[in-house]
């Protein structure tokens, strides 16, 4: 069965579903979009927490990682070529904010990095062209951290993403992300100094947070009513999901940090902070993806009958 | 103005007749539906029954996916509110299908043929015009509608299941039906307003 007709299958299939799964986020040219969500998410932590620990490496991570964020969107597009027309519908469309602050953050950091890292660049950081981009970077970071999940938020096909809760744990992500952005580029650029305490402090504050917020995230669609936002979590639960949410979310990105953490294995090095960094990374990743796949369309029985 | 439609369950026998002229009349590629029937039984033997539940877009009041898309590529037609799409403005995100409540959006990335060995000559001329990595949907045979001429799918309909007309003349057949028989929309819960009545089995 050549790859299209077996996606063929696989629709009509769906379709005779009662719970039909969402595919065109996550499943083939989809999963660019998970990634590009992620390394957006990652990219502008990473820059917040370089600005306010002053951290030239972290803000350069910011940036490349927000450069990949943008091809990997393009890579998930359709019609790729027509990206620009995206800039048409900020009044409504969240991708459209998402678009434009991607472009100021991307515009904003080319104008504020160079002369933080190269020698004799024609205008300085504390310049105008300097404080410029600073001020589009802030503007975009801030965009690019709120946006992702009223993305999710605004698909009302989709009760499990359909929830207020899911913006705020888009947020965390970010914040989370971009902590373990800055833990990796400090291992890897120079030894960690001070700064790095306080960022595994902050680590595990917004680590807590995000536990929280995600067990009142399940518990609402758990006890909401809905029945596709109950079936979503089974299926990260129990389904066709749960071995990405229990290895990659779970143990990936919380257990093993936490246990390298507590220096049971090895003592707080550069590089056990680097693979904290790099585990957690992993662990958000898997977490926005099981949370994608996991989405249920909305049924569209008045009652739920036996499928034929 | 504001087209809508009817569908009287009671009077659909699944037959499929409406989703075979909307193959017929936009020669969508396979995996693009614009109009589908869902069919389900309720009851235990020896009470069973058939459910059937034609569905097609909505063309919502508030339609979701005009919101959601980031390029006005959907967007609703002011003078008789036929939700459309431009696909000379789609990027392929995809968010409109992820907003619409009623899943009657697809994604076109299927080569435009139902046959292994290839197109037929009349499927390549009917499915020529198809843009492929666009989202397509049902646009109320907005070309048929302008003729004078009802939707295919309401044409092709053997027991006259699908009325069709204006919704924001009160003395209009889909009206009258809808006050008379209780009409009612796919989840009302959400303030969409569909301009999709049914009327129950």
């Amino acid at each position: 069965m050549t790859e299209i007709s077996a996606k063929y299958e696989q629709l009509i299939q769906d379709l005779r579903r009662d719970f039909r799964p969402q595919r065109e986020w996550g499943e083939g040219r989809g999963l660019f979009l998970v990634i590009g969500h992620f390394l957006v998410g990652v990219a502008a932590g990473a820059w917040l927490f370089g600005l306010i620990f002053n951290y030239t490496p972290g803000l350069i991570a910011g940036f490349i990682l927000a450069g990949g964020g943008g091809i990997a969107h393009l890579a998930f597009l359709g019609r790729p070529e027509r990206f620009w027309k995206m800039v048409r519908h900020v009044r409504t469309a969240w991708i459209s904010r998402g678009f434009v602050g991607l472009t100021l953050f991307l515009v904003g950091a080319a104008l504020y990095l160079p002369p933080l890292v190269v020698t004799g660049w024609p205008w300085a950081a504390d310049s105008v062209p300097g404080y410029l981009g600073w001020g589009m970077a802030a503007c975009g970071m801030v965009v690019l951290i709120v946006y992702m999940g009223f993305v999710y938020e605004a698909s009302k096909g989709i009760p499990f993403w359909n929830s207020p809760l899911h913006p705020v744990l888009y947020m965390a992500y970010a914040l989370r992300g971009g902590i373990a952005a800055l833990l990796v580029t400090m291992a890897l650029f120079d030894a960690p100094g001070a700064g790095a305490t306080r960022l595994v402090t902050i680590w595990i504050a917004i680590t807590a947070v995000v536990i929280i917020l995600f067990a009142l995230e399940i518990q609402g669609a758990l006890t909401g009513g809905n029945p596709a936002a109950r079936q979503s979590v089974r299926e990260m639960l129990a389904g066709r999901m749960a071995v990405y949410f229990y290895v990659g979310t779970l143990l990936i990105g919380l257990v093993v940090p936490l246990v390298l953490l507590s220096g049971h294995i090895a003592p707080l090095s550069v590089g056990v902070l680097a693979a904290i960094g790099l585990f957690s990374a992993l662990g958000d990743f898997f977490m926005k993806y099981t949370t994608i796949r996991a989405g249920i369309y909305l049924p569209l029985r008045p009652r739920q009958a036996r499928h034929r | 103005m504001k087209w809508g439609m009817v569908i009287d369950l009671k009077r659909c026998i699944g037959c499929y007749g409406c989703q075979l002229a909307c193959k017929a009349e936009h020669g969508t590629p396979p995996g693009v539906y614009y109009a589908r029937v869902l069919k389900s039984e309720e009851g235990q033997y020896p009470n069973v029954r058939n459910l059937f539940l034609p569905v097609l877009c909505n063309h919502c009041e508030d339609p979701p996916c005009v919101e959601a898309c980031p390029t006005g590529a959907s967007f609703k037609w002011e003078e008789d509110g036929i939700v459309d799409i431009d696909h000379d403005l789609c990027v392929g995100c995809r968010a409109c299908m992820m907003a619409c409540p009623y899943t009657n959006r697809y994604f076109n990335d299927q080569p435009s043929h139902y046959h292994p060995q290839g197109a037929t000559p009349y499927e390549a001329a009917r499915t020529e015009p198809h843009q492929q990595n666009v989202v397509m949907k049902c646009d109320f045979c907005r070309d048929r509608v302008r003729a004078g001429k009802p939707p295919a799918c309401v044409a092709n309909c053997p027991t006259v299941a699908r009325i069709f007309g204006d919704l924001d003349d009160p003395t209009s057949e889909v009206s009258r039906l809808i006050k008379e028989r209780s009409g009612f929309t796919l989840h009302p819960e959400l303030g969409t307003g569909p301009s999709v009545y049914y009327l129950p089995a």
